[in-house]
């Protein structure tokens, strides 16, 4: 603490920002809590409907759970890219011996391109008729049988709209997870080879243990941003065809925007709000455990 | 044996890192071919051949279309405002809580903190009902306050763990010479904090400029539309799509964050690795 510090001037530094805070993320957090108890078009009267959202959600809405299954579906297809190919590829890239800051570019180029870009993108590439760039690779290793309208087909739809999220951020998970192998101490990696420790031991026990905290980190960001996984899914699909594609939050848009039930679609946005925190709970909960174990 | 096994594992690690810059880029190269490729024969032929010619007229079309100057500057000036915003508000929280220092600032940092995991869409119906009463639907600031709000967290976290590795004694000495919180803010925290600043910059700059979800719902007007919602002017009635045009759209749109990600990328490399890495 600074001696010449006042009660002024720590107010002078902490309002604005705490100001804008509160105005942006936390007084809507505890608007949407309240709407949730209302129905509420907009217009007309708020109507107090006591906890009626809640159990029409839980109970009464297959959409809802159609919704909800989607993005866990979402979230593992976002998580297999962003955590497991990523990890491969850093550590892959720990054993190429030139060019790993060009690779480092341009695997973090999908990065800098706007959903918007993306989804027109993938639209060409899942495309049926003409025939999109994924069917004429199948085509052409002889497996032109699977060839299908990825986008429209209910089968295939919810993975085709998840993989672009997971490709766009893989290069900057391998990024942050290949950044963190190289703090790994070469001493013990080499003492470790030495011994004759297969690089897959080597990964295992040293390098894996080591870099945890920032694993953690790493799972925590994938969750939560595909938790709220938007765009890519909203402009493809739209949740379609039928509600095949259709993801919490494209529905909880949907409700306030197109179908103007604010109330609902807060009771919604509250329920993906516990998802997060649930979510980020039990990371916490499982890799401590698991650090205890072994340490 | 040995050696051979080795340069085997070798080359197979150097094919599957190709085999994945290839998946990453390859479309992105795709991409761009086709804004330079004759409409027709994108039409006509196989899309994802070899161009037969290559051509400027789908970029002429692209600025007939949509007003794309007016996408970049409305981008700009969104995201230069934020990102001003998040630096400069993010400094002074951190600085309150880590420098200064009073009783509670742990609570008040746990409060901030708490917004990293908060999912945006929360705040996208109560916000939307808030500035229709007060009248700013459609405006720079309906994008620039949530945009700000959300990424503040990631600032203030940034900045606390940075702030954290300044000695005291550096302050302590400034103090004795008289120098107040301000004083100190400006002259001592400020400068020292380039770096960081650097990392929030990108970190959150990209996010910003690509913003989809706030532009599109709370910005209806031609004249403010940032790039991402001005790109979607460009699926017609029906669906039907000019996708040769929009392409080069899209390469117009791309081209200043490329440029300036391209002319900074160690920095940016940098930043990301450090940001998440430390802290």
């Amino acid at each position: 603490m600074l001696p010449h510090r006042s009660r002024l001037s720590v107010l002078v530094f902490l309002l604005p920002p705490l100001a804008l805070y509160v105005i942006a993320v936390l007084f809507p957090i505890l608007q949407s809590l309240v709407l949730s108890f209302f129905q509420w078009d907009g217009i007309t009267d708020m109507e107090f409907v006591g906890i009626d959202n809640y159990i029409r959600m839980l109970t009464r809405d297959d959409i809802f759970w159609k919704a909800f299954g989607n993005a866990l579906v979402y979230l593992a297809v976002c998580l297999f890219f962003q955590l497991g190919v990523s990890l491969f590829v850093a550590n892959l890239l720990t054993y190429v011996g030139r060019g790993k800051e060009v690779v480092k570019t341009l695997l973090l180029l999908p990065a800098i391109i706007s959903t918007v870009a993306i989804s027109f993108l993938f639209q060409e590439i899942y495309s049926f008729e003409p025939s999109g760039l994924i069917n004429q690779i199948l085509e052409f290793v002889g497996l032109g049988n699977l060839a299908t309208p990825w986008l429209s087909n209910v089968d295939t739809v919810l993975v085709a709209v998840s993989a672009p999220e997971g490709w766009r951020f893989l290069g900057l998970y391998m990024l942050i997870l290949y950044a963190a192998i190289l703090a790994v101490p070469k001493e013990l990696e080499e003492a470790a080879r030495l011994d004759g420790a297969s690089s897959w031991r080597v990964f295992t026990e040293i390098r894996f243990p080591y870099i945890r905290p920032v694993w953690i980190t790493t799972m925590i960001m994938a969750t939560t941003y595909s938790l709220r996984g938007f765009d890519i899914p909203y402009l493809l699909t739209n949740g379609g065809p039928g509600q095949s594609s259709e993801l919490l939050t494209t529905y909880m848009f949907k409700t306030a925007f197109r179908s103007t039930d604010f109330g609902y679609a807060s009771t919604i946005s509250v329920f993906i709000v516990v998802e997060c925190i649930v979510a980020v709970g039990l990371i916490f909960l499982l890799l401590r455990r698991r650090s205890d174990v072994t340490s | 044996m040995r050696p051979r096994r080795l340069s085997f594992a070798k080359s197979l690690t150097t094919g599957l890192v190709v085999a994945i810059v290839i998946v990453q880029v390859y479309p992105l190269a795709w991409l761009f071919v086709t804004s330079l490729r004759p409409a027709q024969d994108f039409a006509a032929g196989n899309p994802f051949g070899i161009p037969s010619s290559l051509t400027l007229d789908n970029y002429v079309r692209a600025f007939e279309m949509a007003d794309l100057p007016q996408y970049i500057l409305n981008s700009f000036v969104v995201t230069a405002a934020s990102s001003a915003l998040i630096v400069f508000l993010g400094m002074m929280a951190a600085y309150a809580l880590q420098v200064l220092g009073f009783r509670g600032s742990k609570v008040v940092l746990g409060l901030f903190l708490i917004g990293i995991i908060v999912p945006v869409q929360v705040a996208l119906v109560p916000l939307f009902v808030n500035y229709a009463r007060v009248g700013l639907l459609n405006t720079y600031q309906s994008m620039i306050i949530p945009l700000v709000g959300f990424a503040l967290p990631i600032s203030i976290y940034l900045f606390t763990s940075f702030f954290q590795y300044i000695p005291r004694e550096t302050y302590e000495a400034a103090s004795l010479d008289g120098a107040g919180p301000y004083r100190i803010f400006f002259g001592i925290t400020m400068p020292l904090s380039t770096n960081t600043v650097i990392t929030v910059v990108f970190v959150n700059g990209i996010f910003i400029w690509n913003d989809f979800i706030f532009a599109n719902t709370f910005v209806f007007t031609e004249g403010l539309k940032t790039i991402p919602l001005g790109l979607q002017n460009f699926i017609g009635a029906m669906g039907s799509v000019d996708w040769t045009a929009t392409f080069a759209a899209v390469c117009v749109t791309v081209t200043p964050l490329l440029l300036v990600f391209l002319v900074l990328n160690k920095a940016i490399i940098y930043g990301l690795e450090s940001g998440s890495t430390k802290g």
